[in-house]
């Protein structure tokens, strides 16, 4: 290390005795020019910087990287990653994915479950925290406080205790699978294995039906979008919810009639120890969901309150004076204010559950994280999973944050 | 931190008398229409149904795994023969931050009433009313010691810090005015019964006497005759040196981190967390303000990728690629080490965006004013910009400071015994094992968490009020 540093001050200095040299020759010649001595010039003194810094960054990285290829070399470690192809060795709850199966398709289905968190967790978060949010700017005391007292909780304990506690009262809090809970004349099914839900299944004209609901949907927007319009031109009531639920109910159920039928709803059951029917979700990944989006939920309401704060209070006065009641100042005045000012804090947030999703390893769901310190155990090659891991992360939260400022540009006002 | 002069707020009077009777606040604040009185409702019976249930759970619970583990859970595997270190530690932490702070008080009352603000220092029932959650918790743990020396030690520890108030506001100005040298002396001195004088603790007595040196001799050696300017950059150099050489002479052994363990542990991390991100984190946002692209593109890349990648992998760095990175010849260092290194670097990435933040903030006519006086860059950084900067962002590192204290629960997955981890071992000793008593120790562990962080975030934002953040 020493010796790297000793060469390349070295180095350095000749440059800067070979530069100073063609200085003094070039400024001895050339009798009128004013250029100041290169140590006084900041043209140069900028490329100068930058060189010694170049070759400090370089010079460290590539001590590091010796070391690290003396070390691998010496417990034969081999850094490609032919290594993917092999069996991973491990098996993912809740999937086909066997030990026999590639560490790719076990790192696809990682980031799969990865995705599964993120998809329905942060518009779950989003809605707890707004309407904590608002809960905590009610009139109505005991409302306010009990927000408070949730926020307060939940926004000073680590994540991973959240977790975890979720998780243990999941696991005390739901009967065993041969007692399990089955609410709602057996439609759901709650024991401390797995959760499972009523869920629709498609015959053979499904295909279709899925077509029919998509068109059903666009006509949907196309009356709301008319309905719109005819509001701004002639201000007779749009109505558009109505008109375009109306659509969509309409032509759904014509589909339906008119296919005789194309999927049934079925509940889950359990024949032999074997779920059938309905849809269901496996202990750790309902765990991990609640938990994270507990605490989530409580940071999201900090920033709804504060950003409701910030909304002029004329603004609400003056829905009062429109006699808008509370759910029309909210939704017409305070909320779309409120909502641009808290935007740019919430894609952090988002960031932040994205990050906090790897936790999950912790009560055994095999997201990402969980699948490559399973690999680990199975004494796989750190490095490259460990690279694995680092790039599927910064490109979530890459491509969540560039979906989140593209969002934040169409909010923001023009002209601002 | 712990006391402070506050400058009183000019608000606008509460009315002398007030007509609300309790009758007519419980009309105006719960039942003040239909929809409320609905709400009112339903949530009362949930609130007094949960209440029932966790008084209930409580009061029929095992508590005995607590009561065992206690030590564990505060200090972990630390030699039972040796916890007098811990304590008289402790109690040296105690003396020197108490008497240093309400010194410190005591000195910007001073200037305040010089300045002509009228100012009241803040009464131990102001004290009580800020730091409640974390007396709460101690006295929660003290209820749970089984033998006397813990409780006395408590006791005596408040006292300590009741006396070292009064000693602290009581000297005199000039010993007063070096409140922060002591206090550092007093972490070295305290860092030194703990974990011996050699190593780490040298390193760390050296430098803090390189510090006070360089401060009292430049205050001593005015001038710019070559002598003075000798004395100033030599002397510095020269005391740090020898009492790093001194320190490592006195040859006296403790116990290095290694075998620290649990809250004791977590504290003592994120502290460091923080102190060893601060001037990497410091530089990183400087460099990434530069304008020149190799140390910007630098910074911004380093910054960037530690911030978009989960803390979790981070530590999974630090226990199996970190290792391959010291030269074979070399002894790789603890696991605990490691994940120091790796959580410095970690917070340094968070420091250094908060900082930019707060360079930002510092209107450009500071530094513009500042060239146009002749400053040099480095000048115009140390003197006009930073310390513009730092004060604007620090109710920001303290909401750095909780986010980490919280995210230290993360080097137990790597295997350390902190605060956290105590949770998975206590449930696995055989007298505890699968008893189902996780819901315990997680509820213990909480309260501990939740008391050191609502208390810090309490205070940052009385921070952020009082240093009027944002309203200028």
């Amino acid at each position: 290390m020493f010796e790297r540093l000793l060469r390349l001050a070295i180095i350095f200095s000749i440059l800067a005795a070979l530069y100073i040299a063609y200085w003094k020759v070039r400024s001895s010649t050339q009798s009128d020019t004013d250029e100041p001595p290169p140590w006084r010039d900041s043209r140069v003194l900028v490329v100068a910087a930058q060189i010694v810094a170049l070759g400090l960054i370089w010079s460290a990285a590539d001590y590091l990287w010796a070391n690290f290829r003396a070390r691998t070399s010496d417990i034969g470690l081999k850094l490609d990653f032919g290594f993917l192809d092999q069996p991973s060795g491990i098996s993912i709850a809740d999937n086909p994915l066997n030990s026999n199966a590639a560490i790719s398709a076990a790192l696809v289905q990682g980031v799969k479950n990865t995705f599964l968190i993120i998809i329905v967790g942060i518009p779950l978060a989003v809605i707890l925290g707004t309407l904590i949010g608002i809960a905590r700017l009610s009139t109505n005391w005991l409302l306010s406080k009990i927000a408070t007292v949730y926020v307060e909780f939940f926004r000073n304990i680590p994540v991973l205790l959240v977790i975890v506690l979720t998780w243990t009262i999941f696991l005390n809090a739901f009967p065993p699978v041969r007692i399990s809970w089955l609410p709602f004349g057996e439609t759901f099914i709650f024991n401390n294995l797995r959760f499972g839900f009523p869920s629709i299944v498609g015959g053979d004209k499904f295909g279709t039906f899925q077509v029919i609901v998509l068109l059903a949907l666009l006509a949907a927007v196309a009356v709301w979008i008319w309905r719109s319009r005819l509001f701004d031109r002639f201000g007779t009531p749009h109505h558009r919810v109505l008109y375009g639920l109306g659509t969509f109910v309409a032509i759904s159920v014509i589909g339906f009639v008119a296919l005789g039928g194309p999927f049934e709803i079925t509940t889950p059951e359990i024949i032999d120890r074997v779920y059938v029917g309905g849809i269901t979700m496996i202990m750790p990944y309902a765990a991990v969901m609640v938990g994270l989006v507990l605490y989530t939920a409580s940071h999201i309401a900090e920033i709804v309150r504060g950003s409701i704060l910030s909304v002029a209070k004329g603004q609400v006065e003056a829905g009062n004076a429109l006699a808008l009641n509370s759910f029309q100042r909210y939704r017409f005045v305070i909320l779309p204010q409120a909502f641009r000012v808290a935007f740019p804090p919430l894609i952090n947030q988002f960031l932040n559950f994205t990050k906090n999703s790897s936790l999950a390893f912790a009560v055994g769901f095999a997201e990402i994280t969980g699948v490559i310190q399973n690999l680990f155990g199975q004494s796989r090659p750190a490095p490259q999973l460990l690279l694995i891991l680092m790039v599927v992360y910064l490109v979530f939260s890459l491509v969540l944050s560039a979906i989140g400022n593209l969002i934040n540009r169409r909010l923001q006002i023009v002209g601002h | 931190m712990a006391d402070t002069v506050e400058a009183k707020e000019s608000t606008t009077l509460a009315p002398l008398h007030s007509d609300t009777t309790p009758a007519k606040w419980v009309k105006d604040n719960l039942f003040n229409n239909v929809m409320n009185s609905i709400i009112t409702v339903a949530l009362g019976v949930l609130v007094v149904f949960l209440l029932v249930q966790s008084f209930g759970w409580i009061a029929n619970e095992e508590w005995e795994i607590i009561r065992v583990n206690l030590r564990n859970f505060m200090v972990g595997q630390f030699p039972s023969d040796d916890l007098w270190r811990l304590w008289s530690s402790a109690f040296i932490l105690i003396a020197t931050f108490g008497i240093g702070t309400s010194a410190m008080a005591h000195n910007s009352h001073d200037d305040a009433i010089e300045k002509g603000l009228v100012t009241e220092r803040s009464s131990l029932l102001d004290l009580l009313s800020r730091f409640w959650p974390i007396l709460a918790f101690v006295a929660l743990v003290v209820s749970f010691a089984q033998t006397w020396p813990p409780v006395l030690g408590v006791i005596a520890g408040v006292g300590a810090i009741a006396v070292t108030r009064f000693v602290g506001w009581a000297l005199p100005a000039p010993i007063r005015s070096r409140a922060v040298p002591m206090m550092a002396i007093g972490t070295v001195v305290s860092l030194a019964v703990l974990a011996g004088t050699s190593g780490l603790v040298a390193m760390g007595a050296g430098v803090v006497a390189l510090a006070i040196a360089a401060s009292e001799l430049s205050r001593r050696f005015e001038g710019s005759e070559p002598k003075s300017t000798a004395i100033r950059t030599g002397g510095p150099i020269i005391i740090g040196a020898a009492t790093l050489f001194i320190f490592n002479a006195i040859g006296f052994d403790g116990y290095g981190w290694e075998d620290w363990g649990g809250l004791h542990l977590t504290l003592f991390a994120t502290v460091v967390g923080i102190a060893s991100g601060m001037p990497i984190g410091i530089l990183l946002a400087i460099g990434r303000r530069s304008e020149l692209p190799v140390i910007k593109g630098f910074c911004v890349v380093f910054i960037e990728f530690v911030r978009g990648v989960p803390l979790i992998s981070l530590l999974l760095f630090s226990s199996f690629i970190l290792p391959l990175l010291f030269p074979p010849s070399v002894e790789t260092p603890e696991t605990l080490t490691r994940a120091m290194i790796v959580i410095g670097l970690f917070s340094a990435a968070y420091i250094a965006e908060i900082i930019r933040g707060g360079l930002q903030a510092v209107p450009k006519g500071q530094t513009e004013a500042a060239q146009a006086s002749g400053m040099s860059a480095a000048k115009i950084q140390r003197l006009i910009v930073m310390p513009q900067a730092l004060r604007a962002v620090i109710p920001a590192m303290v909401g750095q400071f909780i986010s980490l204290f919280k995210d230290t629960s993360l080097i137990a997955t790597i295997g350390v015994a902190e605060f956290f981890q105590y949770v998975a071992i206590s449930n696995s000793q055989p007298e505890f094992l699968g008893k189902g008593l996780q819901l315990v120790t997680y509820a213990f562990v909480a309260v501990g968490y939740w008391s050191f962080a609502y208390t810090m975030s309490k205070e940052s934002r009385r921070l952020e009020k009082q240093l009027g953040v944002g309203v200028r």
